[in-house]
């Protein structure tokens, strides 16, 4: 008995001088939805993280993209189970802004990351921020659609330079005759993307009607506004045209389209930053077979955009379970370093939100990245509407009307005028 | 007095012993259930309360286009699977009811197993099979029609060829039930009619189909319930589409509740289909019933 009141003495005393060294690492409970060439990135990352921050341990989770992760960190932080920190998708804050599932990131906050507003690109910033100008969440890159080529089909046209770049491309009668030019060389498929999906679509879709000016959801909720109705029109038209000319494939799946490119049959491929990595790692094994160049996408209309979005950190609020200041530092320390670091998640095809990187001599060499990286200046994203954003009733009209359109099974007029009807009857 | 003490005896060691059951029951279906009734008469988001509508999201509904596309989708899948997989799975069973020994297990084995697999195997293995670009099954359809057919694009094959899939992978079931039933008709019957003569379609006039007709109204009422319930593979191959196509009830559920945060909304949705499978299926068997009972 004595013996064990002696362990148990033991057992306190050591507790209580051991906390500052043992006790008080804090556990960040992460969520994320990076698969593939992005999650290897964030597990190197997160586990460099760990090995230089004795004081920290990040415990990551990746899960499934899209409508479940969302309704997941949705349900699980009403409850107060939620992370400590999440990927989000600015392009989806609306739908987080709207149930109050994000805490809002202070100066104090911002100030323990070692990070300012002034920072980050204003694009990527203003997606960020609540309509009350309050941030929400901190932009870690800009990633956006992109035009790959396929030098071998341009060989001998007017659109490639001496040095193998492609150029002369200043409208859409350019575009469309270097397409007509890559078929008579012999390209297959001059233009992959995925036309049967939903997110392919919709980001050429809405390249278009912002290179046109136009507008998707205007900020009082009206789908396709005024003169946009028109213009969306005018874009599904393009669409169509390509499809009936022989140059975009039919009914091809994401997959596919990646395939059709990566094999040496398309001579153009309008895909995200992301595939980067894929077309990049090929060619360094020397399994690609073909020179091959990324650039911005052309402004083919009245003037330069580019779909975006950004991945970003976000603090759920877990009012039944609220966080500790000394985790919450824990955690904004996590970003600030994660933000620093981000030259590494670059290598993803990434566009770092954070300037200090993003203007780095390291980045400003490393391709081709740099070639495209002045698009963040005219990036567009997508409206702010609970509707819009990845894995939202947008994204399922595309792939509802829109797609179907630009196969031939309907006229972009009858399509527009469904895609209308469709996201207003979507809005309450 | 005994009796009486003995029966309340009985009801006692009834009750407890159903109790476990009903309180399962109440915690984890009627309580859920009945919450998911008070919250279709709300504007509630998908979690926490909301504030007492009354009946506006049914006059929403009877006033949505969709909710009328879907109901006319799921009546359209009805008619695609129902009848067609009970007439397979009993053509199916007669079948393999005349093989004997190994070769009829085998059989039997080979027709139930697409359903042990998961469904999203099963639309894997569809979608990759009537790919587009690059599916075996494409030369097939483009022998036939002329052309390859983007079948889930398609607004006219879509929902045909969910309904395919649908019958392949569950007939299984339905014809075990069948075997099932078959192998309850006493041989004796058959024989007797034998040396009265009967031919043999006599005998499936006569004697197979009026004593199968119990586990023919079971399947039909089974299938009628289940497949009112789609959701899986439409979600899995073909996300509704194209131009909603293959829209239908429960999709809306998902997408209400899950995308759009309209747990009312989505509850009301809900009930409605709750409310319309139970009718169906209910007066589907008794009209099953009765026309069992003529013959």
């Amino acid at each position: 008995m004595i013996f064990l009141r002696k362990r148990i003495m033991a057992i306190a005393l050591a507790s209580m001088i051991l906390p500052g060294t043992v006790f008080a690492q804090q556990h960040i409970s992460w969520w994320d939805f990076f698969v593939g060439g992005d999650g290897v990135r964030m597990k190197a990352l997160t586990s460099q993280f760990n090995d230089e921050h004795a004081d920290i341990n990040i415990d990551a989770t990746s899960l499934e993209w899209g409508v479940p992760f969302y309704t997941k960190v949705r349900t699980s932080v009403a409850i107060g189970q939620g992370p400590d920190i999440m990927s989000w998708h600015l392009s989806r804050l609306p739908l987080g802004l709207e149930e109050g599932v994000l805490s809002p990131i202070t100066d104090h906050d911002l100030e323990v990351a070692g990070l300012s507003r002034s920072d980050f690109f204003p694009h990527a910033i203003e997606a960020a921020s609540g309509p009350d100008g309050q941030l929400y969440a901190v932009p870690f890159d800009i990633h956006a659609l992109v035009l790959y080529y396929n030098k071998r089909y341009l060989q001998g046209t007017d659109y490639l330079d001496a040095s193998g770049r492609l150029t002369g491309i200043d409208s859409l009668e350019d575009f469309e005759s270097a397409m007509a030019a890559a078929a008579r060389n012999g390209s297959r498929v001059p233009l992959s993307y995925g036309t049967s999906e939903d997110a392919p679509v919709f980001r050429i879709f809405f390249t278009l009607l912002k290179q046109m000016g136009g507008i998707l959801i205007s900020p009082d909720g009206e789908i396709l506004p005024g003169d946009s109705t028109a213009k969306a029109t005018r874009a599904i038209e393009i669409m169509t045209h390509w499809f009936d000319e022989g140059w975009q494939p039919e009914q091809t799946s994401y997959e596919a389209s990646v395939a059709l490119f990566t094999s040496g049959e398309a001579a153009f491929m309008l895909n995200g930053v992301w595939e980067v990595p894929t077309v990049k790692d090929l060619a360094a094994s020397g399994k690609l077979g073909f020179d091959w160049g990324v650039v911005q996408v052309p402004m083919l209309l009245d003037q330069p955009a580019s779909w975006a979005d950004s991945h970003a950190f976000a603090i759920p609020a877990n009012a039944r379970n609220p966080m500790s200041p000394q985790k919450r530092e824990a955690v904004m320390t996590a970003i600030g370093w994660m933000e620093r670091h981000s030259l590494e998640w670059a290598g993803a095809g990434h566009i770092p939100a954070y300037k200090p990187v993003a203007e780095s001599s390291e980045f400003q060499q490393m391709e081709p990245n740099a070639t495209y990286s002045a698009l963040v200046d005219t990036a567009m994203y997508d409206p702010r509407s609970p509707i819009a954003g990845v894995a939202s009733p947008v994204y399922d009209a595309a792939v509802n009307i829109l797609a179907p359109a630009i196969n031939g099974y309907l006229s972009p007029e009858q399509a527009i005028a469904q895609f209308k009807s469709e996201l207003q009857s979507r809005q309450r | 007095m005994t009796m009486i003490h003995n029966r309340r005896r009985h009801y006692l060691v009834a009750a407890s012993l159903v109790a476990p059951f009903m309180v399962i029951l109440a915690l984890v279906f009627l309580y859920p259930a009945i919450r998911m009734v008070a919250l279709s008469f709300t504007n509630g988001p998908l979690i926490g309360a909301g504030d007492w509508v009354g009946l506006d999201n049914y006059r929403r509904l009877l006033s949505d286009n969709l909710f009328y596309t879907s109901l006319k989708n799921n009546g359209y899948f009805i008619v695609l699977t129902v009848l067609p997989t009970t007439l397979l799975a009993l053509a199916i069973a007669l079948m393999i009811n005349r093989l004997s020994g190994r070769l009829q297990a085998t059989m039997l084995a080979l027709f139930f197993l697409p359903y042990i697999l998961p469904v999203s195997v099963v639309t894997q293995i569809w979608s990759w099979m009537l790919d587009f670009q690059f599916g075996i099954v494409q030369p097939l359809l483009a022998f036939i029609t002329g052309k390859p057919i983007p079948v889930f694009r398609n607004p006219h094959w879509v929902m045909p060829m969910v309904a395919l899939v649908t019958i392949w992978w569950t007939n299984g079931f339905n014809v075990l039930l069948f075997i099932a039933g078959l192998r309850n008709i006493p041989v004796d019957l058959f024989e007797a009619a034998s040396l009265d003569g009967a031919s043999r379609r006599q005998k499936f006039c006569r004697i197979t189909w009026p004593l199968l007709w119990p586990v023919t109204a079971l399947v039909l009422t089974l299938q009628l319930i289940l497949q009112l319930k789609i959701f899986d593979q439409v979600y899995l191959m073909s996300q509704g589409g194209p131009f909603n196509s293959s829209y239908v009830l429960l999709l809306m559920v998902y997408r209400e509740a899950f995308q759009l945060n309209n747990g009312g909304y989505a509850s009301a949705v809900a009930l409605v289909l709750f409310v319309l499978i139970m009718v169906v299926s209910v007066l589907q068997f008794q009209l099953l019933r009765l026309g069992g009972g003529k013959r």
